[in-house]
């Protein structure tokens, strides 16, 4: 008889148990409703969409070939309300192709692919160099010396007539 | 002897103060019977603290007293200081100028926390030496190596607020340095930069990490490193347990029945639940902790009015020939950044080894179980760590060697 009766309370949603129940869903309930938009708002930047514009650097016809040239541009980064643009440096490099007169022109960023710190081009190791932890690139960008994993980015960029536009992709810096 | 005029003197003084010690004599009685003060005050002054090596026992309350003065000194930043990239550097920059107690405020926050980093070293050390992690603190002093790891995340979360070069230059590093973690790297780099790139939701991030997030976190783990401590009382120096390994039982077992609160700590390796000879928290100890908070808060003064802290140019992301360097107690990192190039090396030596240094630091009770506490008794784990030590040296010297070519 004991046996029967302690199983139908077991079957049966007790009041205690109930009241339990209920104070756990109603606490999961109130964490989920002030979490999520809490948890929404910490990763939007990972959704957020972002205009990448043509910037103008400047008229290029004076950049000699084989020296890296830097152009001080201020970049529409759009990240959060960006006031005011943010200047970055661009690398104009102009490399002449085995000798045989045609110029390639490159838009380096000057950001390490390391740790992104700001990489100079350096007229005595003809190298660009990172102060930060001694990354080295090549007049190319390729990396070639020290802790730099990748090349440098390369903006992408249009001339109309010698004025040189540059647009940054987000995908690098 | 008290001259015959003594008593006569006191009795004035005590009738001229009647008007006002009566009520106030009322009022603390009213207020102590409905919140217990005296018994709350008795029992946190009055317990039983080993008497040998007190001196040296002062560490943690002086750390203590710094993160106290961290916390009023960021209040009082606030008066002028503006999380903004627009805004961040203008506001010091004025401060440094045009307001010299405010600079001397910002200067005792920079020299707080460069001693807090300092003492909280020393009283690892001096927990470490003499064995305190062991039977029944172990999860104390895994609270105390998180507490470690908060101070040196506001560290760096604090050094990226003034938004000038050395500033904006450590967020770069710091927030491109997640970008190394398997999988997620980007994502979360995105969250705390605000977007791919930095920009002003940067810095708002990092400063409220810095101001609310790390601080919520920080004083509670502070109570309950306290709460720990009180439960099992201090442990004291290996200076406070000679003899014990040797003593019969009998003067073992008259040792523990006649323990003073909160001791016998349990549970307990035999023999070291109390130590052999004990004093009031109040006044011995308490007068040590003082004289050597005091002694440190004078440093900090003195340092924040001789020397302040310094405000580089504002924040130029277009710079080509600025330096950065990273916080002296950063210097290992980044050192360990040089160290190990190239795409898969990098997460090596940013996540896994200092990851092992840090399991590894937080295991120590696991990994030294024996219930010897005397430092030369136990080469197994001093040697080891004394290396670690050196280790962390020669990589801060590297480093040192390398960014500023001495």
């Amino acid at each position: 008889m004991a046996d029967h009766s302690q199983d139908l309370a077991k079957k049966r949603l007790s009041r205690r148990r109930f009241m339990i129940m209920t104070i756990n869903g109603v606490g999961a309930g109130t964490a989920l409703l002030i979490g999520a938009p809490i948890v929404g708002s910490v990763l939007s930047p990972v959704f957020a969409k972002r205009n990448t514009p043509w910037v103008l650097v400047a008229d290029i016809s004076q950049v000699p070939v084989g020296v890296p040239t830097a152009y001080v541009v201020n970049l529409p980064i759009d990240e959060g309300w960006s006031v005011p643009p943010v200047p970055r440096t661009v690398y104009v490099v102009k490399l002449n192709l085995n000798g045989s007169g045609a110029v390639e022109m490159l838009t380096l960023s000057n950001v390490c692919t390391h740790m992104q710190c700001n990489v100079h081009w350096d007229i005595n190791f003809k190298a660009f160099l990172c102060p930060c932890h001694g990354g080295l690139y090549s007049i190319d960008g390729t990396n070639i010396g020290g802790p730099p994993p990748w090349p440098l980015f390369r903006y992408e960029h249009k001339l109309v007539g010698s004025t040189l536009y540059v647009r940054n992709d987000l995908t690098g810096a | 002897m008290a001259s015959p005029s003594q008593p006569a003197r006191s009795a004035l003084v005590a009738k001229l103060m009647r008007p006002v010690a009566r009520p106030m004599a009322a009022t603390y009685r009213w207020v102590d019977e409905r919140m217990g003060i005296s018994d709350l005050t008795h029992q946190l002054l009055y317990e039983a603290t080993p008497r040998r090596g007190a001196w040296t026992y002062s560490l943690g309350s002086a750390t203590l007293i710094i993160i106290v003065l961290q916390i009023v000194t960021g209040m009082f930043l606030l008066w002028t200081y503006v999380p903004s990239t627009t805004e961040a550097w203008e506001s010091l920059n004025f401060i440094e100028h045009h307001d010299e107690f405010a600079a001397i405020v910002r200067g005792m926050h920079l020299w707080g926390a460069y001693i807090l980093l300092l003492v909280i070293g020393l009283h690892m050390i001096r927990t470490f030496v003499s064995g305190s992690y062991k039977k029944p603190r172990e999860l104390n002093w895994i609270v105390g190596v998180l507490l470690f790891l908060m101070v040196l995340g506001l560290g760096i979360t604090g050094a990226m607020l003034p938004w000038d070069q050395a500033a904006y230059w450590t967020a770069m590093v710091v927030t491109h340095i997640v970008d190394y973690i398997p999988l997620f790297g980007s994502w979360i780099q995105q969250i705390l930069r605000g977007g791919p790139q930095m920009g002003p939701e940067t810095l708002t991030r990092f400063f409220a990490i810095h101001i609310w997030l790390l601080p919520a976190l920080l004083v509670p783990l502070i109570g309950l490193h306290l709460i720990l401590l009180r439960r099992h009382g201090e442990h004291g120096s290996w200076v406070n347990y000679q003899g014990v390994a040797t003593e019969t039982e009998e003067v073992r077992a008259e040792r523990m029945a006649s323990a003073e609160y909160p001791y016998p700590a349990v549970p307990s390796d035999p023999g070291y639940a109390v130590p052999v000879d004990i004093d009031d928290f109040f006044p011995s100890q308490v007068f040590k902790d003082a004289v050597v908070s005091f002694a440190l808060v004078l440093i900090i003064f003195v340092m924040a009015v001789v020397v302040g802290a310094p405000l580089e140019r504002a924040a130029n992301p277009a710079a080509l020939n600025y330096v950065p360097t990273p916080e002296w107690f950063f210097l290992p990192l980044d050192q360990l950044l040089v160290q190990f190039p190239q795409a898969w090396m990098i997460p090596v030596g940013v996540f896994v080894i200092p990851g092992i240094g840090t399991t590894l630091l937080m295991l120590v009770p696991f990994l030294d179980r024996s219930p010897e506490r005397e430092p030369w008794r136990r080469p197994e784990v001093m040697v080891p760590a004394l290396f670690a030590a050196l280790f962390l040296i020669f990589e801060a010297l590297l480093a040192v060697n390398r960014l500023f070519n001495l």
